[in-house]
C-alpha cells in the first residue's frame, strides 16, 4: 500500500527531530496537560502541584500501553490495513437502530435487508471469550452492542478483532440485527474495520475524572468517559439555536460589532489589551456589544441583536470566565416592560427546548419558570428584606449609612460593613445592600426594577421617580441572568454621566496608585489600573437622534449552567481558561 | 416662485383650491400640490418667514446654495434653513433650541405598525382609489424625517423612513390636536434626520401616494447635526431595489466619502439605500443560509475559545494581551480548528462554529484583522464528500439569495464592466501539481518536495517567469506564489483547486493513493480563496512530524508557519474518527453577493487607522 510506504518513509528520517524538540515544545505548549506522553520516551516530568499521585503513576503504564498499541498500528500495516481510514459509510446511528428494532423479542434476528446494517463509533468496552465477543460501541446518539461470532466473520477477522482491537478504538462494522437471550440488541457482525486506532487508554470512571483540573484541560477525555458531559454540549447548542429562532421570530436581525475597538465601552470592567502591528495602535476587547448595536439603531435598524463573545480581564471563578458569551438585543420604540416579556419569552422558550417543562432542578433547588415572573422594585426588595425604607431617608448619604448599619449592623461580616462604608451615593448604598442581602434570596425567577441612577450609566431616567432608571435585571437561583433598560438616548446626559463615569474610576485609580506607592511589585495592579476612555464616536452617534429604545443583555453560559443543572461555569464552556500548569 | 415649471394639471389643482371651502378638501389639494411641486422644484421655504428671508432664501437657491445664509436674519426662535453650511453654528442651534424644551427625549412612543406594514397594507387597501381618507382608522408610525416641505404656515408634509420603506407624513393644523402656534412652533423645528412618532388617520393624496394624516405628531429623538444632502434624484427615481448578486456602484451613492461611511457607519445607512442590504442584512441571510444548511444535516453549533495558550490551526500572525490577574500571555485564535476537532474526538460528530478570528495583519482590500469564518467538521466524512457538501452549499445559497446561480461582481474595479460569476455546480476541479506541471512546463515531484534541490528547482522556476517571492523562500511559499500565478488567476468561476502537496498543508492526511499529496482542496471565485477544506490528519504521529517541519520553517524565518500544539496531538491519541473538515470565509462570500471589491463595504465597523485629528465634526463646549 502505498499510505503505509509513505508512512515509514517519511517518518524514519524526522524520528530525531521530534525527540530534540518536543521537550520545548512541550513546555511552550500551556494547555498541554499533567499527563504529558511523549514519542522520545522521556521520563514524565517532575509532578506540579495540581498532579495526582493516582494519574502520575499512571503515566507509566500510559506509556507501555502507547507502546503496545503502536505495535498494534505497525501490524496493521503490515496486514495492508490502514489503522487510519479514510471514511465509512453509515446506514444508521445507534439510537436509531435502538429505536427502529425495539419491538424485536429476545433471541430473534431480524429479516436483514439487502446489505444489513452499517455503523461506526467508539468502543468503550468489550468482553471476549473463546469463539464470542461483546463490544460496546457509542456514537454521537447513543450506544449498540457489537455481537461478534467466530463463524460469522470472515478469513482471520475475529482473530484481529481479539488482538487488535482496544476500547478507545473507532470501529466501523456491517451487520444484521439481532437481541441477545438477554435483550441486548445488537448489530450481528459480518465485518469490521478499525478506523482509528486509539493510542492511549480512556480513563476508568473511578481515577481519571476525578481529576477535576484534567476534566477541563482535556475535555474529550471527559466527554469520552461521561457521555452526559458531551451532552451539556449539546444542550447548550439547543439553547442558542432555540434564542435567534426566538429572536428571528420576533424580527430581530443579526449583526456582528466588532471585538477589537479603540475603546472599550458599554461597561465597567477592565478590558484585555493588545497591539496591533502594522496600525501600530493598542486595541482593546469588547467588554460589552451595546455601544455599536445602539449606533445600529442611529443608523434606522429597529430590532438588532448579536450573540458573540465577550471579553473581561477579570478573576476567574464558578461563575466568571474571560470569556463569555452573551445576547444583546435593542428594539427601537420600546421600553423596559417590553424587554421583561422578551426575556420570559427567551428562557421559558429555551427550557421548553431542552427539558420540555417549565419546573426545573437545579442543584437540588427546584426552579419555576412558569409565567408571569415577579417583578419588584429594587426599593421594595431592600424594604422587604431589611425594613429599611430608602425613598424616605432623601439623599444623605451619612444618615442612609447610619439606618443601614444599625438595622443590619448585627447580620455584617467585616468585609460588608466596610463596603458599605466606602458607598459613595445613596444609589450605590442601595445597590450594596440589594447585593449583599437580598440577592442571594432571589431563588425564583425575579425581575428587579428601577435601579438607583448612580450606578446604571446608560439608562434612561426613569419616568416618574427622580433618581431612579428604567432598568431591571432578572434573578434565579441569586444570580444575575439579565440585565435590560429603557435606553438612554439623550447625548448630553449620556455624555455627563459617561464623563462622570471616568472621573470617578480615574479618582479611584489615582488613590489605588498613590496607595500602592510604587513599594510593592509594580505586577500587583489594582483593579482600577486601567485606563477608561470615552466613546465620542458613540456620542455623536447619538447626536445624530437615536429612537427611543429598550436593550437587554443576557448571559448564555449563565442560561445553559441554569438549564443543564451545572454548578460552574467551567462545565458549559468546552474550553475554560485555566491557570498555567507548572 | 422659484425653479417653477407650471403644469396644465398643477395649474388646475392650484384653480381647485383657491375654490374649494372645506379644509379638509384645501388639505387634501395641497398635498397633491405639494407632492407634484416637490419633483420639480427645490424645498420651499416655510411663507410664513417674514419676507426678508424668503427672500434670502430664494436668492439662494438660486445662487446654487452658495451662500451661507445663517441664522442671523432667521429670527432667534427658529433654526435656519437647511442651506445653512456651517456646521458648528448649525449645532449650536439646535442645541439652543432643545432646550427651550421640557423634554426633547421622552419615553413614551406608540407604533401600531411598522412603515412598510402600513405601506402594504394601505396600498392594497386603498388599491386605485386617489384623494381618500379613512378618519375613523387610527395608525401610530415612526421613523425618521428625510424629506421636509411645507406649503403654508398650516401644513407640513415628511417622507418619514425607516424599516427600509418610506411614507409620507401630511401634517396640517386642522387636523392636529395641538393649536396652532404650537403646531407651528413644532414643525418649523423638525429637522431632517430627526426621529419622530406620528400618529393619524390612512388615507391616499390626489396623486395617489399613500399617506398619513397627522393628528399629533411628536420628535422623539432630534438630530442635532446637519445631515448629508441627499441627492434628490436618488429619491424621486424609482430605481430597482438592490438585491445580492446584483452589481451595484458605491460611487453614486449620496455620501459617498469611505472615511465617512466606515467610521459614522450610521450615517451611511441612513443615506445610502443599498447599505442596509448589504452590510447586514445579506450577511444575515448568509449565516442563516449557513445555520440552517448544516443543522439540517444534524451539525451542531459550537464555541471554541478565543483566548488560547497557543494560536494553531492556520498560519498567520497571532495578536497577543495580558491577563492580569493569572498573569498570563495569551493568543486569539487565528482559526477555531483544533478545538472543533477535539469536540470530534469527544464524540460530538458533526460540529460547526460560525465565529471571528483575529490575525495581526496588514490592512487591505481583502483583509480586516477580525474576519468571520464558518468551520464544519463531520466524522466518518473524506474530502470528496466534504467538497459536495460545500459545493451543495454555495450554489444553493447563491440560488436562494438571488434567484439563480449567476452573480455579477466588479472583480475589474468599479470603472469596469462587472463580470458574471456562475456557480452553478458541480463546480471545475484543478488538480494542482498536475496542472502546474502542464502549464508552467516544470516537473515538480510531490514526492520529493522536502529537499533541497525541490527548493532551488522552484527558485529558478519562479526567476523564469519573472514571479517574486519575497524572503523566507521556503519551498512552500515558492509554491504558493507558483499556484497563485498559475492556477489561482484560471479561477474566475468558484473553482476547486485540489491534492496539495503535504508541505503546503500540515494538518490535511496524506492522499490515500498518490504519495507526497494530501487529500485536500481550496475554493477560488473571481480568484480569491473562499474554503479550504480536507480529509484531516488523524494519525498523531504523522501530526507531530508535519509540526516538526513547520518548526523548520519557523527557523529559516517564516513566522507564519505554525506551532506544534501538543494537547491536540494528544487528543489525536485518543482517536479522531476519519474526518473531513472545512473553513468557509464568511466576509469573502459577503463580498462576493454584495458586488464588494473593499471587505470595509461588508463589515458594519472595520478596523480603521486612527484619526490624526479628534476628527471632522465640530469641537463642543462643554
Amino acid at each position: 500500500m502505498d499510505a503505509v510506504r509513505l508512512w515509514s518513509l517519511s517518518s524514519q528520517p524526522l524520528k530525531h527531530l521530534i525527540r530534540t524538540t518536543t521537550t520545548r515544545l512541550v513546555i511552550r505548549c500551556c494547555s498541554s496537560t499533567t499527563t504529558a506522553t511523549n514519542p522520545g520516551g522521556r521520563a514524565p516530568k517532575a509532578g506540579g502541584r495540581n498532579r495526582r499521585l493516582s494519574t502520575s503513576t499512571s503515566t507509566s503504564d500510559r506509556d507501555a500501553v502507547r507502546a503496545i498499541r503502536l505495535k498494534k498500528v505497525e501490524e496493521l500495516r503490515s496486514k495492508g490495513l490502514e489503522p487510519y481510514g479514510y471514511g465509512w459509510e453509515r446506514t444508521h446511528s445507534a439510537n436509531q437502530l435502538q429505536d427502529i428494532y425495539r419491538h424485536l423479542g429476545n433471541g430473534e434476528e431480524s429479516k436483514p435487508d439487502k446489505d444489513g446494517v452499517s455503523i461506526a463509533g467508539r468502543i468503550v468496552a468489550r468482553r471476549a471469550f473463546g469463539k464470542l465477543a461483546f463490544l460496546t460501541l457509542r456514537d454521537d446518539s447513543g450506544t449498540i452492542q457489537l455481537y461478534c461470532e467466530k463463524e460469522r466473520l470472515a478469513g482471520d477477522q475475529f482473530d484481529q478483532l481479539k488482538s487488535l482491537v482496544d476500547i478507545g478504538d473507532i470501529v466501523g462494522a456491517n451487520g444484521s440485527i439481532k437481541r441477545t437471550e438477554k435483550g441486548e440488541l445488537s448489530v450481528y457482525v459480518n465485518s469490521f474495520a478499525i478506523l482509528t486506532k486509539s493510542l492511549l487508554p480512556l480513563p476508568d470512571k473511578y481515577h481519571g475524572l476525578t481529576d477535576v483540573d484534567k476534566r477541563y484541560r482535556q475535555r474529550y477525555v471527559d466527554m469520552i468517559a461521561n457521555p452526559e458531559v458531551a451532552d451539556v454540549f449539546r444542550k447548550r447548542a439547543k439553547v442558542v439555536s432555540e434564542i435567534r429562532k426566538t429572536v428571528e421570530s420576533f424580527g430581530f436581525i443579526e449583526v456582528e460589532t466588532p471585538v477589537l475597538q479603540g475603546a472599550a465601552g458599554g461597561a465597567e470592567a477592565r478590558p484585555f489589551v493588545t497591539y496591533h502591528n502594522s496600525l501600530g495602535r493598542d486595541l482593546y476587547l469588547r467588554i460589552a456589544t451595546e455601544l455599536h448595536l445602539k449606533r445600529m439603531l442611529v443608523g434606522g435598524f429597529e430590532k438588532v441583536y448579536e450573540i458573540g463573545r465577550i471579553f473581561r480581564n477579570e478573576g476567574i471563578s464558578t461563575r466568571h470566565n474571560p470569556e463569555f458569551t452573551t445576547i444583546e438585543m435593542y428594539e427601537a420604540y420600546s421600553d423596559y416592560e417590553s424587554m421583561m416579556n422578551m426575556t420570559e419569552e427567551i428562557v421559558t422558550r429555551c427550557a421548553l427546548a431542552v427539558h420540555g417543562k417549565l419546573t426545573l432542578d437545579y442543584q437540588g433547588v427546584e426552579i419555576h419558570l412558569e409565567r408571569p415572573w415577579r417583578r419588584e422594585t429594587m426599593h421594595n426588595l431592600v424594604k422587604e428584606a431589611t425594613g429599611i425604607t430608602f425613598n424616605e431617608l432623601g439623599n444623605d448619604l451619612q444618615v442612609a449609612k447610619e439606618v443601614t448599619l444599625k438595622n443590619l449592623g448585627a447580620d455584617l461580616d467585616y468585609k460588608h460593613k466596610s463596603s458599605i462604608e466606602a458607598c459613595s451615593s445613596v444609589g450605590h448604598l442601595l445597590n450594596e445592600v440589594f447585593e449583599i442581602i437580598v440577592e442571594p434570596k432571589l431563588v425564583q425567577p425575579t425581575f428587579v426594577l428601577d435601579y438607583p441612577i448612580e450606578i446604571s450609566p446608560l439608562a434612561k431616567p426613569h419616568r416618574r421617580h427622580v433618581g431612579l432608571t428604567e432598568r431591571f435585571e432578572l434573578f434565579v437561583c441569586g444570580r444575575e441572568l439579565a440585565n435590560a433598560f429603557s435606553e438612554l438616548t439623550d447625548p448630553m446626559d449620556q455624555r455627563g454621566r459617561l464623563e462622570e463615569q471616568v472621573r470617578q474610576h480615574n479618582e479611584k485609580r489615582a488613590a489605588a496608585i498613590s496607595e500602592i506607592g510604587g513599594a510593592e511589585d509594580k505586577r500587583e495592579e489594582n483593579d482600577e489600573s486601567y485606563e477608561v476612555t470615552l466613546d465620542d464616536d458613540f456620542l455623536t452617534a447619538l447626536e445624530y437622534g437615536m429612537p427611543p429604545a429598550s436593550g437587554m443583555g443576557l448571559g448564555i453560559d449563565r442560561l445553559v449552567m441554569l438549564l443543564t443543572n451545572s454548578a460552574s461555569i467551567r462545565d458549559v464552556i468546552a474550553f475554560p481558561v485555566l491557570k498555567i500548569q507548572q | 416662485m422659484a425653479g417653477e415649471e407650471s403644469t396644465p394639471y398643477l395649474d388646475e389643482l392650484r384653480h381647485l383650491r383657491s375654490m374649494a371651502k372645506h379644509p379638509s378638501i384645501i388639505n387634501l389639494l395641497s398635498s397633491e400640490i405639494f407632492s407634484l411641486e416637490k419633483d420639480q422644484s427645490p424645498p420651499l421655504p416655510p411663507q410664513s418667514s417674514p419676507p426678508r428671508l424668503s427672500q434670502e432664501v430664494m436668492s439662494a437657491a438660486e445662487k446654487a446654495k452658495q451662500t451661507n445664509v445663517t441664522a442671523r436674519s432667521c429670527g432667534k426662535k427658529y433654526v435656519a434653513s437647511e442651506d445653512e453650511k456651517d456646521p458648528t453654528k448649525y449645532y449650536e442651534n439646535r442645541l439652543n433650541y432643545i432646550a427651550t424644551l421640557k423634554n426633547p427625549y421622552p419615553h413614551e412612543s406608540s407604533v401600531s405598525k411598522s412603515i412598510t406594514e402600513y405601506v402594504k397594507e394601505y396600498q392594497g387597501l386603498l388599491k386605485d382609489q386617489q384623494g381618500v381618507h379613512l378618519e375613523n382608522v387610527t395608525e401610530s408610525l415612526a421613523g425618521m424625517v428625510m424629506k421636509q416641505r411645507s406649503s403654508g404656515p398650516g401644513c407640513f408634509f415628511y417622507d418619514l423612513c425607516g424599516d427600509r420603506a418610506r411614507v409620507q407624513i401630511y401634517a396640517s393644523a386642522s387636523n392636529s390636536d395641538m393649536d396652532k402656534s404650537e403646531f407651528v412652533k413644532i414643525h418649523s423645528n423638525v429637522k431632517r434626520g430627526d426621529i419622530v412618532n406620528v400618529t393619524g388617520f390612512p388615507g391616499k393624496t390626489m396623486s395617489g401616494q399613500i399617506s398619513i394624516f397627522a393628528r399629533s405628531f411628536v420628535v422623539l429623538a432630534p438630530c442635532l447635526h446637519m445631515m448629508p444632502t441627499v441627492n434628490p434624484k436618488k429619491i424621486t427615481e424609482e430605481t430597482e431595489e438592490w438585491g445580492p448578486g446584483r452589481p451595484r456602484n458605491p460611487e453614486t451613492y449620496s455620501l459617498k466619502d469611505q472615511e465617512t461611511r466606515y467610521r459614522q457607519r450610521h450615517l451611511d445607512l441612513r443615506i445610502n439605500p443599498d447599505v442596509q442590504r448589504i452590510v447586514v442584512e445579506t450577511r444575515s441571510e448568509i449565516t442563516f443560509y449557513i445555520r440552517r444548511f448544516l443543522h439540517s444535516r444534524q451539525f451542531r453549533e459550537v464555541e471554541t475559545p478565543i483566548l488560547n495558550t497557543t494560536a494553531g490551526g492556520a498560519t498567520a500572525r497571532p495578536f497577543m494581551t495580558h491577563h492580569n490577574e493569572l498573569d498570563m500571555q495569551l493568543y486569539m485564535r487565528i482559526a477555531p480548528e483544533l478545538y472543533l476537532k477535539q469536540l470530534v474526538v469527544g464524540g460530538i460528530e458533526r460540529v460547526f462554529e460560525i465565529g471571528k478570528q483575529f490575525r495581526n495583519e496588514g490592512i487591505d482590500l481583502t483583509h480586516n484583522p477580525e474576519f468571520a469564518t464558518c468551520e464544519f467538521y463531520q466524522a466518518y466524512a473524506d474530502y470528496n464528500h466534504m467538497m459536495e457538501l460545500t459545493e451543495e452549499m454555495l450554489s444553493g445559497m447563491v440560488k436562494e439569495l438571488t434567484g439563480g446561480y449567476k452573480i455579477m461582481y466588479h472583480s475589474n474595479g468599479l470603472d469596469k464592466d462587472p463580470i458574471e460569476i456562475d456557480f452553478t455546480p458541480p463546480f471545475r476541479r484543478i488538480d494542482m501539481i498536475e496542472e502546474l506541471n502542464k502549464i508552467a512546463n516544470l516537473a515538480i515531484n510531490p514526492e520529493d518536495l522536502f529537499s533541497e534541490e525541490a527548493n532551488s528547482d522552484l527558485k529558478v522556476a519562479c526567476e523564469k517567469y519573472g514571479i517574486q517571492c519575497p524572503p523566507p523562500e521556503t519551498t512552500t511559499r515558492l509554491l504558493d506564489k507558483l499556484v497563485d500565478h498559475f492556477l489561482e488567476e484560471q479561477c474566475v468561476n468558484p473553482t476547486f483547486i485540489i491534492n496539495h502537496p503535504e508541505i503546503m498543508s500540515p494538518l490535511a492526511k496524506w492522499h490515500r493513493s498518490r504519495p507526497g499529496l494530501t487529500e485536500r482542496f481550496e475554493l477560488f471565485a473571481s480568484k480569491h480563496e473562499l474554503c479550504n477544506g480536507y480529509t484531516e490528519l488523524n494519525n498523531p504521529i504523522v501530526q507531530r512530524q508535519r509540526f516538526a517541519n513547520q518548526l523548520k520553517d519557523r527557523q529559516s524565518g517564516d513566522d507564519e508557519a505554525m506551532p506544534l500544539d501538543e494537547g491536540f496531538c494528544r487528543a489525536l491519541e485518543y482517536g479522531l474518527p476519519p474526518t473531513g473538515g472545512v473553513g468557509i470565509g464568511i466576509d469573502r462570500l459577503c463580498m462576493l453577493l454584495t458586488d464588494s471589491v473593499n471587505i470595509k463595504e461588508v463589515i458594519p465597523f472595520p478596523t480603521m487607522k486612527p484619526q490624526d485629528q479628534p476628527s471632522a465634526r465640530p469641537s463642543y463646549k462643554y
